[in-house]
């Protein structure tokens, strides 16, 4: 049986807006194991990234529980959520956010020396695993959309997170392109035993994923395993 | 649609509000420096042309003097000169319009202080209410009384009375080598040889009770000096107008027609009386100091504000790219929309004008109320005479304006250019976004770790930008290190100088030929003593005036010479030789192209004489030539002028008045230089606060520039988990970088900088060299280093406040 990784229980985020509060979640029960691989899938304003936001420990949500491998989350503490971040936290960003003046290796090396821990041994091997280990020495610009986000699996990898997040993360690629990042990180975290969570419109990425929550106007309407 | 771009691009701006209250204040001390120096140089200018002027409130300057320095003509001599003077007069077209005689003497006042009778040094004018050089009465506080008529009536420089809180009706004690008398005071006013008040030879204004000026009538100073009526030993000429002069300060002859005449009066002057000398108003140091003091802050005013200005010109410029950059996608959009370049353009070039404006008027406004008053009391305070009608010519407000507004305009330009000019497909591919570093600097940095890798790289991601800020930072730098290198060059000249070289602490002046007594004096007080001569000479050939200096003892440091000299080059002279052997001051060296082992020639009056140079001295401020005394005093007549003393400690001075006309002591002249400098403080303050408050601003500029085109990168990297304190820690090396380099390159341009500005201040009768003291270089590099390092918690305090749901929403568009 799975270790339980986190649960979430009636976690709502509301915003105060001049037109109104406008409830981006309104009472999300979840929970996750280890090893999961998570798509989450609704349309635009469903509440999908407010939901990754709340479990990368970006916002802090307005009510409801949150609590990861037993612990609960520190909310509204800046320091307190950055730690957990860098403790077991990956992100992929849709457009990569590569840092635009470091080489390929670099990117990773930063990661790790701002998380307390310099290892470019291990990030060569990270490299490997996602098929650039000839392109370490290159700079963001002189690779391909695609590679960038490989880079950014690599790099999001780089600290060993129990938990890695994704926002849109084909959203800037071509379907070929998309489908070849999708498999690296889907190998990369089965090798890595990392759980993940993504967020996105496209229902075929769903292959990739065990499991398939949607959502719709801030509550989950469906949570299917595959 | 005009209207609403600008409209649009106003808002931009006023969301970087820090960023356009810097700018503003940049351009608001820039007008303000500008109205407040300009008015000094104004006033300065306007006070030397109405004081000096042939007109009812003027004293009618002489434009040239013939001067006796070493004996008195007596009246009939006097009359005879002028009448000679007059039908010899060369063929000119200046015309003689008057020649007065007047005596002009050495003398003293005696004043009682705490119970001992002190006596200080002074000047006495036997003048009548005549036509050329009269005393100057303004109508205000300072003066009042009327002119000295009776022969026991004075009346006494408003310095003086102010000083020493002497008033009309007191009776006071004064000598000019032939006793003491008195003299009751029936007016104070000022001395056209007076305005800037100091004792002959000094640029530092005389202490409150260390110097004296008077004006007795004619019979008066005759019966305090015992000669018979008429007697003189200055002849003023009044030529009719003010004809051009030869300036000091210019290797052009302006007054050609006024040299080519004293030459002629000097040839008629060769055959009556051969010691005299004849010179213009360049001669005289208060009349030359005044207009030295005008002309360079009517040069200054401009090249500081123009500097602070320029600054002001860089931070827009910057800001407006920064801007731009932000703006690019919305500019892209609306150029995809169809809207024509010359739309974009002119709200950039706008909103700087916009900027300048109003940067411009609060700049006026605190030039006008607080700028040109305070500038009108450093005036007054430095001169020590009151300004009148003193106020900011309208013109010099609107050059100023006018310069400040081409300036915004010009640094708009460029960024209005680049504004129209962007490419929406490089916009929307994201294209104009991607500013790396360079190879080079990728491949030096690449063996570092990562973090110290990517601070460097980032510092020097917009080489330009750095450039201009270091520039900005280097001018403004500038300003403040000028005025500490000047002060500390000057201090080190003036006072550790005259401290360290000077074995003396009283010197008493004597009439020619009466050492006798101060020497019986010293020796029977057991007092060292050395005979000194000073006296005034020209180049062959040159109407400017140097100072010749007779010693006995040269020596450049230890306590055998009273005098040390700094040799800067060669050796000392030896005495005897057949062409008599001198060492020149590295200020006749730099204006005359003098050398050692040159032989040149130097006149005594009429009397030319060769000397060798042997050897260059540094550290006088005005042109001097040493010469061994005896020497000296074979070409002058005399043995000295004065007597240096070393009193020891216990040794009364008593006596020493009786024997002597003036007495000064050393102490004296350190103490009004450190008055000086006490009373200058809050000026020298001001400027240098305003140095660092531009430095701060244009630093804050571009590092919070910098800081805010890293948001991306920043807020990435908090998203992936970097604690603040790492990211802190790479912000402080960052500022330590760019604070440390442009520390660096700003002294290093200020010091560039201040020796290029002074070599064009400097001046025949005012000539120094710029020391780039250590001390001062180090401070001004930590100043900047210290202004980066502080905005270092702005840094952090900014990335604490980054709201990371809204960046992660701003990635994904």
């Amino acid at each position: 049986m799975s270790t339980q990784l986190l649960e979430i229980n009636g976690l709502e985020r509301h915003y105060e807006m001049v037109s109104g509060t406008v409830k981006a979640l309104d009472g999300v029960d979840l929970k996750i194991n280890a090893g999961d691989r998570i798509l989450l899938l609704g349309p635009s304003g469903s509440g999908k990234t407010t939901l990754l936001n709340c479990i990368a420990a970006l916002d802090s949500p307005t009510s409801g529980t949150y609590t990861f491998e037993g612990e609960k989350v520190p909310q509204n503490n800046t320091e307190g959520m950055t730690t957990f971040r860098r403790e077991n936290i990956g992100y992929i960003f849709q457009f990569f956010n590569l840092l635009q003046d470091l080489t390929v290796l670099e990117n990773i090396l930063l990661i790790q020396e701002l998380s307390g821990g310099r290892d470019e041994k291990r990030a060569r091997e990270l490299l490997l695993l996602v098929g650039l280990e000839d392109e370490i020495e290159r700079f963001p610009t002189e690779i391909s959309g695609g590679q960038q986000q490989r880079v950014a699996i690599a790099r999001s990898l780089a600290k060993s997170p129990k938990l890695l997040l994704g926002d849109e993360l084909t959203g800037n690629l071509d379907s070929t392109t998309s489908a070849m990042v999708m498999e690296v990180l889907v190998e990369a975290c089965k090798t890595e035993n990392i759980t993940t969570v993504m967020v996105s419109h496209d229902e075929s990425l769903s292959k990739y994923a065990n499991r398939v929550i949607r959502l719709d106007s801030g509550r989950i309407v469906a949570d299917n395993n595959l | 649609m005009y209207l609403l771009l600008t409209k649009r691009l106003t808002r931009s701006l006023w969301r970087t509000k820090i960023r356009l209250v810097a700018v503003l204040l940049i351009i608001m001390v820039g007008v303000f420096a500008g109205i407040a120096f300009g008015h000094y140089a104004h006033t300065a200018t306007t006070m030397y042309d109405e004081i000096y002027a042939d007109s009812e409130d003027g004293v009618n300057l002489p434009d040239i003097w013939v001067e006796n320095p070493r004996a008195v003509w007596s009246g009939n001599q006097s009359d005879s000169f002028c009448e000679q003077i007059s039908t010899q007069w060369p063929e000119s077209e200046l015309v003689l319009n008057e020649c007065e005689s007047r005596l002009i003497l050495d003398g003293m006042l005696s004043i009682e202080e705490d119970g001992m009778t002190k006596l200080i040094p002074a000047i006495w004018h036997g003048i009548d209410e005549g036509y050329v050089d009269r005393v100057w009465m303004p109508v205000d506080d300072c003066c009042s009384g009327r002119l000295a008529s009776a022969d026991d009536e004075i009346v006494l420089d408003a310095h003086v009375t102010e000083g020493m809180e002497m008033k009309i009706g007191d009776t006071i004690s004064i000598g000019a080598g032939h006793g003491m008398m008195d003299f009751t005071i029936v007016g104070t006013g000022y001395h056209s040889n007076h305005l800037f008040f100091a004792v002959p030879g000094s640029l530092v204004p005389a202490g409150a009770g260390t110097f004296t000026t008077g004006y007795l009538s004619s019979s008066g100073l005759e019966r305090l000096a015992n000669f018979s009526s008429g007697s003189s030993n200055h002849l003023l000429i009044d030529l009719v107008g003010t004809p051009d002069y030869d300036l000091l300060s210019t290797d052009e002859v302006e007054g050609a027609e006024l040299v080519e005449l004293i030459v002629g009066i000097r040839t008629t002057m060769e055959g009556v009386s051969s010691t005299a000398i004849v010179y213009d108003r360049s001669g005289i140091s208060s009349v030359e100091f005044l207009r030295a003091d005008a002309e360079g802050a009517m040069k200054s005013y401009p090249v500081i504000t123009g500097m602070i200005v320029i600054v002001a010109g860089i931070t827009i410029f910057l800001s407006l790219q920064r801007l731009i950059q932000s703006q690019a996608k919305e500019i892209a959009v609306l150029r995809t929309l169809g809207i024509p370049r010359s739309a974009i353009m002119p709200g950039y070039i706008l909103a700087p004008l916009g900027i300048g404006m109003v940067g411009t008027i609060f700049g006026v406004i605190l030039g006008l109320t607080l700028g040109a008053p305070g500038m009108q009391a450093v005036y007054e305070n430095l001169i020590g005479i009151p300004v009148i009608n003193g106020s900011v010519p309208y013109s010099s407000i609107a050059q100023i304006i006018l310069i400040t507004m081409l300036i915004v305009m010009f640094s708009g330009i460029r960024p209005a250019w680049q504004a129209a000019n962007l490419d929406p497909l490089d916009v929307f591919r994201g294209q104009n976004e991607v500013r790396l570093t360079s190879r080079t600097i990728q491949k030096l940095t690449a063996r570092l770790p990562t973090t110290i890798g990517l601070t460097i790289r980032s510092s020097t991601r917009k080489p330009i930008r750095l450039a201009f800020t270091f520039f900005a930072v280097g001018l403004s730098m500038l300003i403040l290190g000028s005025m500490l290198f000047m002060m500390e060059s000057m201090e080190q000249m003036m006072v550790q100088g005259f401290e360290d070289n000077q074995n003396w602490n009283s010197q008493a002046f004597i009439l020619p030929d009466a050492e006798d007594g101060v020497i019986d004096w010293a020796e029977s007080n057991g007092v060292d003593f050395e005979l000194y001569i000073l006296y005034p000479a020209n180049p062959e050939g040159d109407s400017r005036q140097l100072m010749t200096i007779g010693l006995d003892e040269f020596a450049t440091s230890g306590e055998d010479a009273m005098l040390t000299l700094s040799l800067a080059e060669g050796g000392y002279p030896t005495a005897g030789e057949s062409t008599t052997q001198v060492l020149i001051d590295n200020g006749i060296a730099h204006f005359l192209g003098w050398g050692v082992g040159e032989v040149q020639s130097i006149s005594f009056g009429s009397q030319n004489v060769e000397i060798k140079i042997v050897g260059i001295t540094d550290g006088e401020i005005s042109r001097t030539v040493y010469f061994h005394r005896s020497d000296l005093a074979e070409i002058v007549g005399f043995e000295a002028t004065s007597v240096l003393l070393n009193i020891p400690e216990g040794v009364s001075s008593e006596g020493l008045g009786e024997v002597s006309v003036g007495i000064v002591e050393k102490q004296d002249i350190l103490d009004a230089f450190t008055d000086l400098m006490e009373k200058q403080q809050g000026f020298f303050i001001a400027i240098q606060f305003l140095g660092i408050i531009i430095a701060f601003v244009v630093l804050f500029n571009t590092l919070i520039m910098n800081l805010s085109e890293r948001d991306s990168e920043l807020a990435t990297l908090r998203v992936l988990g970097a604690p603040i304190s790492r990211l802190s820690r790479m912000m402080l090396g960052e500022h330590f970088a760019i604070g440390l380099i442009g520390g660096v390159l700003g002294t290093i341009f200020s010091i560039i900088g201040t020796k290029w500005l002074m070599s064009k201040m400097v001046q025949w009768s005012f000539y120094f060299e710029i020391h780039a003291d250590l001390g001062i270089s180090l401070g001004l590099t930590a100043i900047v280093l210290v202004i980066s390092l502080l905005l270092t918690p702005i840094g952090t305090y900014r990335i604490k406040r980054m709201n990371l749901v809204e960046k992660v929403k701003e990635f994904s568009n």
